[in-house]
């Protein structure tokens, strides 16, 4: 085949000519940059962490100092619950950027750095999973900010309405965020809502994830 | 003190021989995922950081090109998607990098018009296709393809005869 009789006498003559300047490979070589950017990318997770850890913490007492106000329990917890998730996808972000080991194969390496890239769709799906109960952090926030419970003065049959209404949505909405994934890319209103909501960043990572998995098959 | 610096001067001999040995991999990968020369620099100097810094865990259950050709490509995809603009041309190592080419100009100038076009085909494929085919161009085995991608061994043997079609066929409409 020509193809490798033309790339065998190219690599013949690349031996031939290509040096190494053995007294320049150590010097000025930016180490120190090098070992910087993945440690600010560590850090950052890191801080996220601790964040998402103090908000854990903080809901857990606010549910257990709570627990007979029902109304301020449930809508703690909802707010504990999100928090938890953000939390799990934070450590599990720290795991992946501890596993990223250039010397392993490609594709996993690959799929291990563009799933860091994407962390950022984990936010928008929290973020869209808690429109339907908006309402547990106006409960939560106007207690601890102004010390107002705004549920007394709320009318019971406007209240039973609203959850039930935020109930039923909440079955299509996990369905929708679910399909929200690199893997269903290929669904046209998957790749024009990610397309829409997240950064260039993480749409670049997802998009590249749906070629590594075309590419594995 | 002193033979702790001598163990250091040992490790970085060792290195170094090693990386004079598999230069032509590294340049090559540079010159597939680079066209700017200023990057070229910075890639190189990147990959030779990361096998510096690996060297040390270094696994002996597999070959050194093994080794190297993994942790470059995994450099050198890093690279090329942090990358904002990419200028299209074929430049040669400047003088001031790790690598130096002599006769520079005559070895451009030689180049086979056939060498030139496959280069930049190589340069066109997406990134996990153009590892896939540098790899077989410089003759790997499609078991050591599969080891340094980390896919199945068939999955090689069909991807690089689909490229093979794609590239005959570039190379006829050229």
């Amino acid at each position: 085949m020509e193809l490798e009789q033309l790339m065998e006498e190219y690599n013949r003559k690349l031996d031939e000519i290509i040096h190494l300047n053995k007294n320049n490979t150590f010097k000025n070589l930016p180490f120190r940059k090098s070992r910087q950017t993945t440690n600010s990318l560590l850090f950052y997770r890191i801080t996220e962490v601790a964040f998402w850890g103090l908000v854990v913490v903080f809901m857990g007492s606010f549910v257990a100092f709570h627990l007979k106000e029902i109304h301020l329990a449930v809508s703690g917890l909802i707010i504990e619950l999100f928090a938890l998730i953000a939390l799990t996808g934070s450590i599990g972000q720290i795991v992946l950027i501890r596993q990223i080991d250039y010397s392993k194969p490609v594709v996993e390496i690959r799929k291990k750095i563009e799933s860091v890239n994407a962390h950022g769709l984990l936010f928008i799906k929290l973020l869209m999973i808690s429109l339907p109960v908006w309402w547990v952090y106006a409960i939560v926030g106007l207690y601890l900010l102004f010390g107002i419970d705004i549920y007394p003065y709320l009318n019971p049959k406007f209240v039973t309405v609203y959850l039930t209404m935020n109930g039923v949505l909440v079955i299509p909405l996990i369905w929708f965020l679910n399909k929200l994934s690199y893997e269903n890319l290929h669904i046209k209103w998957v790749q024009k809502t990610i397309n829409g909501l997240t950064s260039p960043r993480t749409r670049k990572a997802l998009h590249f994830l749906k070629e590594i998995e075309v590419f594995e098959k | 003190m002193a033979r702790y610096t001598n163990i250091s001067t040992t490790r970085k001999e060792k290195f170094i021989e090693i990386l004079d040995s598999h230069k032509r991999m590294i340049y090559k990968v540079v010159n597939s995922y680079c066209v700017n020369q200023e990057d070229r620099k910075d890639l190189e100097q990147e990959i030779i950081i990361q096998l510096w810094k690996s060297f040390d865990n270094y696994n002996p259950d597999f070959s050194y090109s093994t080794w190297i050709y993994r942790i470059a490509l995994n450099v050198a995809i890093s690279f090329f998607r942090k990358q904002k603009s990419w200028r299209s041309r074929f430049d040669p190592f400047p003088e001031e990098t790790l690598f130096n080419i002599q006769d520079e100009e005559k070895f451009n100038s030689e180049r086979d018009d056939k060498l030139i076009l496959l280069q930049q085909l190589i340069q066109q494929l997406d990134e996990l296709s153009k590892a896939l085919m540098l790899l077989y161009l410089d003759g790997k085995r499609h078991d050591e393809i599969a080891e340094i991608l980390g896919i199945s061994k068939t999955n090689v043997a069909t991807k690089i005869s689909r490229l093979k079609v794609k590239l005959s066929k570039s190379f006829e409409n050229e």
